[in-house]
């Protein structure tokens, strides 16, 4: 699924216009807890996975743009309607990290992804 | 190469920013994806754990041609039992370090997978955290 295309469906915000580029996005994790997606995250072997992967999540702090940078991933979704502070859009610019943001539940927001082909990342799992 | 960083108790703001600077020093050095993101994960863990478990510490990076090495010191209160800070899913973190989106009782055990060497000194006046990669050939970790 191209990245313009999950923006529109799923009514995103972009907080980092300056970095919206066109990418295809074929993975996703969600967590609230960064521990959980370092576990996950860092066990996939193959760096192009990670590059084409979005990261769901409620978190609004520093922490979840630390987290994709830490993995190399480039896209970070916020659900729930949750607004990111103006720190942490310009950690998320600073660390050049697509951020989103839309009204969907986390849940609601993963149905609908996997519906529309996007696979989940597993523990160990290699693609 | 060598790189020392302050770690400030209870700030999440800046909580990260010692392992996002070795994430960049390692990525300008040319070194592997793989190894970048095993030390890169121990590390930020490590400095979380700083962060949230301790009063303040500090880090410092070693990179040479056999090995990276990242140790973690801080001043207390100590791990009381390493054994059981190693289990997934054990954590003693404060309501406010979930909200930040930490304790999921990770901290140890995802640094352990993530690690060639690993050794852990604690006491109530302070822990030391010692994790060692090697360079050359990829270790397999999992």
């Amino acid at each position: 699924m191209k990245l313009s295309e999950i923006i529109e469906k799923y009514q995103c915000q972009v907080y980092t216009k300056e970095l919206l580029r066109e990418k295809e996005i074929k993975y996703a994790f969600c967590a609230d807890l960064m521990s959980d997606a370092l576990m996950v995250l860092n066990s996939v072997k193959d760096d192009r996975v990670l590059i084409d992967s979005i990261l769901i999540t409620g978190l609004t702090t520093n922490q979840s743009i630390r987290t994709a940078e830490m993995l190399d991933m480039e896209v970070v979704l916020i659900v729930r309607g949750k607004i990111p502070s103006l720190k942490v859009i310009e950690l998320a610019k600073e660390s050049n990290i697509i951020l989103l943001s839309t009204e969907h539940t986390m849940f609601n927001t993963s149905g609908m992804m996997y519906q529309d082909g996007i696979k989940g990342i597993i523990y160990n799992q290699q693609w | 190469m060598v790189k020392e960083y302050q770690i400030i108790a209870k700030n999440y703001d800046l909580a990260g920013r010692a392992s996002s600077d070795i994430k960049r020093t390692l990525k300008s050095l040319g070194i592997p994806w793989n190894l970048t993101k095993r030390v890169c994960a121990a590390s930020y863990e490590a400095e979380i754990n700083v962060v949230i478990h301790s009063v303040g510490g500090y880090a410092t990076f070693e990179i040479n041609d056999t090995y990276i090495l990242l140790d973690f010191f801080d001043d207390g209160p100590g791990i009381p039992d390493i054994e059981l800070a190693m289990l997934e899913g054990f954590s003693t973190a404060s309501e406010l370090d979930h909200a930040n989106g930490f304790g999921a009782g990770m901290g140890l055990p995802n640094m352990k997978r993530s690690v060639d060497e690993m050794k852990v000194e604690s006491d109530p006046f302070g822990t030391h955290v010692h994790l060692v990669f090697y360079r050359g050939e990829e270790h397999e970790t999992d």
